[in-house]
């Protein structure tokens, strides 16, 4: 093998480590969770505030 | 532009216009958005005994919200009718109800408590976060019910402002949740230990669902993972199935499975094993783990008598594991 041949060889193998590594970083590092902000309106029906006192009907 | 929402394991990338596995957080021009802030489905009373929650204000009433939307999607889930509803459903309105209305009317009802519950309060995250951090300002408890597919950093920043949970331990493999609830053991695995962790009070439940889940040795091994992780103090609920929603080819569990599954796991070292949707004389009252005496006789939802002084036996003055007042 020439020292060319060995240099190139040398730089692609690095390259590849250093790809993988940044990826490792990146999947490892805490994801910082973003809160969802609210709607204006609400896409279905509304209804008056009434019942409330009851028990629950659900499971739960 | 795709979101994606990091507040369940599911982790969906949404596009825009489109709604996460849960229904209600959505894409709307590239921001990640919640649709039933301040919209609940439900609003009811209950006793908390209904929750379950046994070792948390016995015999106090709770006032108990839902919103529709579930991140997983049992097939056995009992309140599918609005867990797995679209917020646009026609039969299914809503409520305008934002935090600061819902603390007044908790006072108003003399409430010690608020539930977020009957569907998942894990996806109407923001509305239970800011909901719980005004209740609390005004002396309110807060409890959630809740299944526990969530991620550690949302979970961990919830569990401040929350004073009791019962989460739910579906089963003890892996494949169970991926083929019965979509959904994955791990992540409710470690939600339960950090809850506990955390310091607020923690009750499990565990659906039996014949022929699933209701071998003596799948009971054993769930039974053992709490002892180990959570704690032999910490109470479990048995709970009975009825055939609802996608799986009503199954018969509802018999007294006897039940029965047989509190034997076991008050066998494998847990002090606090009860049973519910179905009347147990032994199975919802609360014993000493130490001398066995009866500590809290209970009919249903109803408590008959309250023997506990101070969170203690009375008669080996043996602390008993809970929030008594």
């Amino acid at each position: 093998m020439t020292r060319r041949k060995f240099i190139r060889k040398l730089i692609k193998a690095g390259s590849a480590i250093a790809v993988g590594a940044s990826w490792l970083i990146s999947k490892a590092t805490p994801r910082k969770f973003i809160w969802a902000a609210r709607v204006k309106k609400y896409p279905g029906p509304l209804k008056p505030l009434r019942d409330i006192s009851k028990q629950g009907k659900w499971s739960g | 532009m795709n979101v994606q929402c990091e507040l369940c394991p599911k982790m969906c990338l949404i596009k825009p216009g489109q709604s996460g596995e849960c229904r209600v957080r959505i894409n709307i021009d590239g921001v990640l958005r919640t649709v039933v802030y301040g919209y609940p489905c439900s609003i009811h009373i209950d006793h908390i005994e209904k929750k379950p929650l046994f070792h948390f204000l016995p015999g106090s009433l709770i006032f108990s919200i839902a919103t529709v939307g579930c991140n997983l999607h049992c097939k056995n889930c009992q309140n599918w009718e609005i867990s797995q509803a679209n917020p646009e459903d026609e039969n299914i309105p809503a409520y305008f109800c934002p935090p600061e209305r819902l603390v007044a009317l908790t006072r108003r009802n003399n409430c010690p408590s608020l539930a977020y519950t009957y569907t998942e309060p894990i996806v109407y995250y923001e509305y239970t976060y800011d909901t719980a951090k005004l209740a609390r300002s005004a002396g309110i408890r807060n409890v959630l019910v809740t299944a526990g597919y969530v991620n550690e950093q949302p979970w961990k920043e919830l569990l401040k402002h929350v004073d009791a949970a019962n989460i739910d331990l579906k089963g003890i493999t892996d494949d169970f949740y991926r083929r019965v609830c979509s959904g994955t053991l791990k992540p409710v695995q470690n939600a339960l230990i950090l809850a506990k962790a955390s310091g607020i009070l923690v009750e499990v439940t565990n659906l039996i669902i014949p022929t699933l889940n209701d071998k003596p040795e799948q009971i054993r091994e769930l039974a053992r993972w709490i002892k180990v992780n959570l704690g032999g103090e910490t109470p479990l609920h048995f709970s009975g199935f009825y055939p609802r929603y996608k799986m009503r080819n199954l018969p509802p569990t018999s007294l006897k499975i039940l029965e047989m599954a509190r034997k076991i796991a008050i066998t494998e070292g847990l002090d606090y094993v009860y049973i519910g949707n179905l009347r147990s004389e032994e199975g919802q009252n609360t014993y000493c783990p130490a001398c066995k005496a009866l500590l809290i006789d209970r009919s249903g939802f109803t408590i008959l008598k309250n023997r506990l002084k101070d969170g203690c036996c009375p008669d080996c003055g043996k602390e008993i594991y809970g929030v008594w007042k």
